[in-house]
């Protein structure tokens, strides 16, 4: 076997030697360095963006929660407005209604006073002309006028 | 039938060189090693030319290896261990390449880590490499390296010596296995090309017995490429298992 002959194995070494020497420091050493500034890169690039996507994602979390309970508080001051609008409005009305009420009794006894009034008044009205007319008939009958007082005790007496 | 070992033969290209009495010519050997410098060069040169966040497809290559190694040796040595990171890639992606261009057929493709000075350089460079960064992270403490913790201490000289042992010839199995299995491929591959040549070329039946041996070669060549991968791994992998007990001790 020509592997085991011992006159060729110095050039080979010398060779793989130079080779190899040169492959290390003029090929490797120079460009794979760049490759693995790349990767680096690249793997802090992702851990970064990671980084952020999680901020971006907490933040939004916090202005979502933030806007729950905001709304959540919007609805119980709306619910508690409306309460209030709507109880003010009740003793408004309510208000109202009493006032309306009371001016109404007013002008209704008012009304039934100046009835009252206008009821004595014809009935006053209605006494004298009875008497009149009774005064007249007696009158006519006996041809004696009666003398008013005794008409109107007539009267009363009939009553 | 050829010789199976006539695959493995060194041959002189050029006039022959030497440097300081020593032989350095420029052989077979020396040409495909230089072409998988080109290879790799090309590979690494292309896909990192114009780095980007979003890599292309050269770039996605490169980083796809580059990962592999850092996992590995995340894995076995932890985050200390990455910054031995380029040279094992280095001595992945050159032996990946050698084992493959030896693969390639019909070009008279030479493989130079069939052969057992190639690989007992490259064994010798992770060797020193873990000597080196032993001595250098833990002083004398590396010599603990030979003390398993909790070994009884009237067994612990048996112990040292035999961890000693195992230590120095961590090179030696290193280079052996990928030679081993580099050389035992292809000579299996041209001991059935020769039968397919033998059994096809009775003069009654030409070709039909060199069918069988044919399939045979197919499918070993397909063998041939996954170990030629393998053993790339493995070399890495136990580089970086010896590297650990150099960054680690124990």
């Amino acid at each position: 076997m020509p592997q085991f002959d011992p006159a060729y194995w110095f050039p080979q070494l010398a060779w793989l030697g130079a080779i190899f020497a040169v492959l290390y420091f003029a090929v490797v050493r120079p460009t794979l360095p760049k490759v693995s500034r790349v990767i680096d890169e690249r793997e802090s690039r992702v851990a970064g963006d990671l980084d952020a996507a999680e901020a971006a994602k907490a933040s939004a979390d916090s202005i979502r929660t933030a806007y729950d309970s905001g709304m959540a508080e919007a609805r119980t001051a709306a619910q508690a407005e409306v309460a209030k609008a709507r109880e003010t409005a009740a003793r408004a009305v309510e208000a109202r209604m009493k006032d309306v009420g009371g001016r109404l009794d007013a002008q209704a006894a008012t009304a039934a006073a100046s009835l009252d009034a206008a009821r004595g008044q014809a009935r006053a009205g209605l006494a004298a002309t009875a008497a009149e007319l009774t005064a007249e008939a007696v009158t006519r009958l006996i041809g004696v006028a009666p003398a008013p007082q005794e008409v109107e005790a007539a009267l009363a007496a009939r009553k | 039938m050829a010789n199976p070992m006539e695959q493995f033969a060194i041959e002189r290209m050029g006039e022959p060189m030497a440097v300081g009495g020593m032989d350095v010519s420029f052989t077979n050997s020396a040409l495909w090693m230089l072409i998988a410098l080109a290879l790799v060069s090309a590979f690494l040169f292309i896909g990192t030319a114009r780095p980007q966040l979003v890599p292309g497809r050269a770039q996605a290559a490169v980083e796809l290896v580059y990962d592999f190694i850092r996992d590995m040796l995340r894995e076995n040595v932890g985050k200390e261990g990455l910054r031995y990171a380029p040279l094992i890639f280095a001595l992945f992606v050159f032996v990946l390449a050698c084992n493959l261009l030896g693969l390639i057929p019909f070009i008279g493709a030479f493989t130079p880590t069939s052969h057992i000075a190639v690989t007992f350089g490259l064994a010798a460079i992770v060797f020193v490499l873990v000597v080196i960064v032993g001595f250098a992270r833990h002083g004398l403490h590396f010599f603990s390296l030979f003390l398993p913790e909790g070994t009884p201490i009237f067994v612990a000289p048996l112990v040292a010596g035999i961890e000693f042992v195992s230590f120095l010839s961590r090179p030696f199995t290193l280079a052996i296995r990928l030679f081993a299995n580099m050389t035992a491929g292809h000579v299996l591959l041209k001991v059935f090309g020769g039968f397919v040549v033998l059994l096809g070329s009775f003069e009654s039946v030409p070709y039909l017995f060199g069918i069988i041996p044919l399939g045979v070669n197919v499918a070993l060549s397909a063998l041939e490429l996954l170990i030629a991968v393998v053993q790339a791994y493995v070399f890495a992998l136990l580089a970086s298992i010896y590297l650990n007990d150099a960054v680690n001790l124990h």
